[in-house]
């Protein structure tokens, strides 16, 4: 089975590789390289496991994963029930899992498979590209092998460690007769402990699904699928306290851990043991928890300084001033004339004029040289010219657009094409400025409808103190609009 | 016309004031290509993802880490030299006089009965200074090239927020300069908090500043604080020859966090070294006359006054957050009536991309505090997580004997109502400290009297310092005293007898 665990596939990473990837867990890294990790946990020794399980100590220890060797069948030695069909399945190849790049990796893209299935390499050959959140890198080949078969492919996006990627054979092993092994355990990593429905990996074109959806029920009633699993050494009191009271791996690994990151606490295995109260460990780790963070809860602001000269500075500079109150201004104006003034046009000129490009127009106007408003700010020409004492700007273009209200009767829509009006300038299509500069231009979008001949209020919304300038804009659109349309057009 | 010649105002960048780095922190990639347009504007503050006001601890640890990160980083520094209060003028140089004093009080009385009889011993002091002096621009200058080497730009000027995102700097060569900042981090430090009625001169009234500079051993010397810092500068000059008194308004030394049997055991070694303390003394009155300062005290709870007189007298009644022209008040920060700015538990201040970090803020004013801050908030930015575990920060008083300790103290867990036992081994047990004829001091550990849970260790020994190194890992770890008691301790050394207080915490001590 072996090869689910992340220690397997460290197998086939180079040590250089892992020493640049792994400054601080190399220690780690080489005791599983080296002896097997099976034998270096001591957990592991007194567990009956799986008989795959002692395989993978028999390969790692060797070097040879598929051939029974000398050195480290310690631990296969101990295990009951072997079956010895199963283990030559087991022998015939060997899954090759996610592995983990860094200790915090908990799953990784597969970017780029580097061999095609078939293909052999030899150690410190380049098997394939991994991508994680933090860097891309490559996998090596340990040892000499054949690549049987890709379970995930590249682009192969969030494999959890520990899931197989690929199946590796010995170099003079037949690929036709070879046999597809089992996949292993579900991933031990935390996440797949907290999501244990999550359906595994899907099994490639190949592979047949019942086989995945088998070896995904087996890891999922291991007990090291469990939430509690201590994957780490346990802690020495821990370890001492479960041998002594004859507490096996499989109940430990039930009991509630409280301690950082889920690690099992002497506390705990006292509680599960009745010695204490079986709620105070989990009470104990909330109060440590809550000194674990800067207590800010009782903040008491800073009075207010009085006597300094700055405070009045940060009452006003701080925030953006919130937005100046804001006034109506509106006005009554009879669009009589101007729909006189359309009719005409389209009896003479045989041109349909939208009411539109009446409004706008006279809009345009009356925007020109407006009173100023008492809000602006003056630009740096001005400020510049003011300082010179030259001329004094007291008119600038507004940018008002109406609102307009029917009160009277509304018009019926004029049907009719317009071709002329909606045709746009290709000189603002060139500059891009197509849209921005038409919703300005032509502030009012109606045709006709929502509009009455006779009454109609123009109304705008402005900042308090710009009444004045909004009032006199009103007036003009009144002007031109209800005395000389016609003149706005022609 | 004129136009052209006016700063043109920063275009106004889509600013995501939302929760998340991710938001707050765009691909470098574009800042690159956003910076490119704009360049030419000689007068343009240009932007970096990252601005970092204050070259402390806190300001260059996160200045190299975001420069690691790929950020673009810039920080600004006023001092003159990067390292800020711990490498100029706090931890540092006063770790160099605490040992070289040390070994000079040694010379003159320790190493004869070791066998070691030296002939005229001389104190040159401006020596003594002059290789204080030398470490400190040693380690300046190696944070300088750190930040150099780890791509972060280190700008020499005073900063001030101008806007949200723009700090305006007084260059200290003279001129101005802006720069925006995607985040900022305030990273300004601490000053030392001014005894009201005394005018600080550095001279004569000193704070740590002056202590660890001043230019002949004083007579008679009174600090007014019996915390870490004020036994450190007291230790120091007590060395050198000077009378010194502590005056303590608390009823123990060493501040709220030292648990009060190894202060008391502190209190008692420091003494037989030459130091007076007045403990529940309050200072009510200070007088500088020209040949002697006379300070009133009187009871803290209220007694008959009593006359001090000292040519020095140390101020260190504690340190206070540091914000001055910082221009918070045109960004609006809020500090909390300790001056300390307002923070989230990301180290964010109300204006989500400038955070806070040090001892301008909450929490221990420690510098490996402010180290670790600056790491998380730096990975807040790139990340959107980062660890900082305020339950197991160290504490280490570096006088001699040094006091150590990390976790929670007797008092504090009795007014948490916790029940705990504490096993305790003193280095007089210990066959090292034995060899060493330095044998002064204990290690107390203390756990749950129900898990056996390490929920404090204080030590008062030779080289507490390091070896709380061990207890701090085991409350990061939550271990109990069991599990330290069962890990292997190389023999002999002073370790043993950390190991061995954890045995008679859990069982009994093999040695004592």
């Amino acid at each position: 089975m072996g090869f689910g665990c992340m220690k397997g596939s460290v197998f086939w990473m180079s040590r250089r590789r892992l020493s640049a990837v792994l400054p601080t867990g190399m220690a780690v890294i080489r005791r599983m390289t080296f002896c097997g990790c099976d034998t270096s946990q001591p957990a592991m020794t007194t567990r009956p496991k799986a008989l795959a399980n002692s395989v993978h100590a028999i390969h790692l220890g060797t070097g040879r994963p598929w051939r029974p060797a000398s050195s480290c069948v310690v631990t296969a030695a101990a295990k009951p029930a072997r079956n010895t069909a199963e283990l030559a399945a087991a022998l015939a190849a060997h899954n090759f899992a996610m592995p983990a790049m860094s200790p915090t990796m908990t799953e990784g893209n597969i970017s780029k498979w580097k061999l095609k299935e078939g293909d052999s390499f030899t150690a410190g050959d380049v098997l394939l590209e991994i991508e994680t959140d933090k860097a891309q890198m490559d996998v090596e080949a340990q040892d000499d092998g054949v690549l049987a078969k890709i379970m995930q492919g590249d682009g192969s996006k969030s494999v959890q460690v520990g899931t197989r990627i690929a199946v590796m054979a010995d170099p003079d092993d037949d690929l036709s007769s070879l046999e597809i092994p089992p996949e292993d355990s579900a991933p031990e990593s935390k996440k797949a402990e907290e999501k244990p429905s999550k359906p595994a990996p899907s099994a490639e074109p190949g592979v047949p699904k019942t086989e995945s959806s088998k070896a995904q029920s087996t890891g999922a009633n291991k007990p090291e699928g469990k939430p509690r699993d201590q994957k780490y050494p346990l802690y020495p009191s821990v370890q001492h306290l479960l041998n002594e009271k004859g507490i096996s791996d499989e109940e430990a690994s039930k009991i509630p851990a409280t301690g950082p990151n889920g690690r099992l606490l002497k506390g705990d295995v006292l509680a599960y043991l009745g010695s204490i109260q079986s709620d105070y460990p989990k009470k104990q780790a909330q109060r440590i928890e809550k000194l674990s963070h800067l207590d800010l809860s009782n903040i008491k602001a800073a009075p207010p300084k009085t006597s300094e000269a700055k405070k009045p500075a940060p009452a006003t500079r701080p925030e953006p001033p919130p937005p100046p109150p804001e006034t109506q201004v509106t006005v009554h104006i009879s669009l009589t004339e101007v729909l006189r003034c359309q009719k005409r046009i389209r009896d003479s000129l045989g041109i349909d004029l939208p009411l539109s490009a009446f409004v706008a127009r006279a809009v345009e106007l009356a925007n020109e040289d407006l009173p100023r408003s008492k809000l602006a700010k003056p630009t740096a020409d001005e400020l510049f010219n003011a300082v010179l004492g030259l001329n004094k700007v007291k008119a600038s273009r507004g940018h008002f657009s109406p609102q307009i209200m029917a009160l009277g009767p509304p018009l019926t829509p004029v049907s009719s094409a317009r071709k002329t009006a909606a045709k746009p300038d290709p000189y603002d299509i060139l500059t891009g400025k197509a849209s921005s500069k038409g919703a300005k231009r032509t502030p009012v979008a109606f045709e006709g409808a929502g509009v009455s001949a006779s009454h109609n209020t123009f109304s705008i919304t402005v900042p308090k103190g710009d009444e004045k300038r909004a009032k006199v804009f009103l007036e003009r659109v009144k002007t031109v609009l209800e005395a000389e349309p016609g003149r706005l057009v022609l | 016309m004129l136009r052209t010649l006016l700063p043109r105002r920063a275009p106004a960048r889509p600013l995501v004031t939302q929760f998340g780095a991710a938001n707050t922190f765009g691909p470098s990639l574009g800042v690159s290509a956003g910076q490119r347009w704009r360049r030419g504007y000689a007068s343009e503050a240009d932007e970096k993802d990252l601005v970092i006001i204050g070259g402390g601890v806190a300001g260059y640890v996160a200045a190299i880490k975001a420069g690691q990160a790929g950020l673009k980083v810039a920080c600004i520094e006023k001092r003159g030299s990067l390292g800020g209060t711990c490498l100029n003028v706090g931890c540092i140089p006063s770790k160099s006089l605490l040992n070289n004093s040390h070994l000079y009080h040694q010379i003159l009385h320790d190493t004869k009965k070791r066998g070691i009889e030296v002939g005229d011993v001389q104190l040159n002091l401006q020596q003594f200074m002059k290789a204080k002096d030398q470490s400190v621009e040693g380690l300046t200058k190696g944070v300088e090239y750190l930040l150099k080497k780890n791509g972060a730009e280190y700008i020499k000027g005073a900063g001030a927020f101008a806007d949200e995102h723009t700090v305006q700097i007084n260059l200290n060569e003279g001129g101005e300069r802006s720069v925006r900042g995607k985040n900022i981090f305030i990273a300004t430090g601490s000053e030392s908090t001014p005894f009201p009625g005394l005018t600080i001169d550095e001279k004569r009234v000193i704070t740590s500043t002056g202590a660890i500079a001043l230019e002949q051993v004083p007579k008679k010397m009174t600090v007014i604080g019996g915390g870490i810092i004020g036994l450190e500068m007291a230790s120091v000059w007590s060395r050198l020859g000077s009378e010194v008194t502590v005056v303590e308004f608390l009823g123990q030394i060493g501040g709220p966090g030292m648990d009060a049997e190894i202060a008391k055991m502190t209190q008692k070694i420091l003494a037989k070294q030459g130091l007076k303390f007045k403990l529940n003394t309050k200072v009510a009155s200070g007088d500088v006359g020209s040949d002697a300062i006379d300070l009133k005290i009187e009871a803290a709870k209220g007694g008959k006054e009593e006359s001090l007189d000292a040519d020095v007298v140390l101020v260190a009644i504690g340190r206070r957050p540091y914000t001055a022209g910082l221009g918070l008040e045109n960004v609006g920060l809020e500090t909390d009536e300790r001056g300390r700015l307002v923070i989230d538990h990301q180290y964010r201040t109300k204006i989500p991309h400038i955070r806070a970090i040090g001892d301008v803020t909450f929490g221990p004013m420690l510098a490996h505090k402010a180290e670790e801050e600056a790491v998380a908030a730096v990975e807040y930015v790139t990340k959107a997580y980062g660890h900082v575990n305020y339950g197991a920060i160290p504490s280490v008083m570096y006088t001699y004997p040094e006091v150590a300790w990390v976790g929670q103290n007797e008092a504090e867990l009795k007014a948490a109502g916790v029940k705990y036992k504490v096993g305790t081994f003193p280095f007089s047990a210990n066959s090292r400290a034995k060899t060493n004829l330095d044998t002064e001091g204990m290690v107390k550990f203390i756990a749950d009297a129900q898990t056996d849970r390490i929920l404090g260790i204080h030590i008062v020994g030779p080289n507490a310092g390091e070896m709380i190194a061990e207890g701090t890992l085991a409350l990061e770890y939550g271990a109990s005293t069991e599990d330290v008691g069962r890990t292997c301790h190389a023999h002999p050394t002073l370790a043993e007898a950390f190991k061995e207080a954890a045995m008679v915490c859990y069982d009994k001590a093999i040695h004592y």
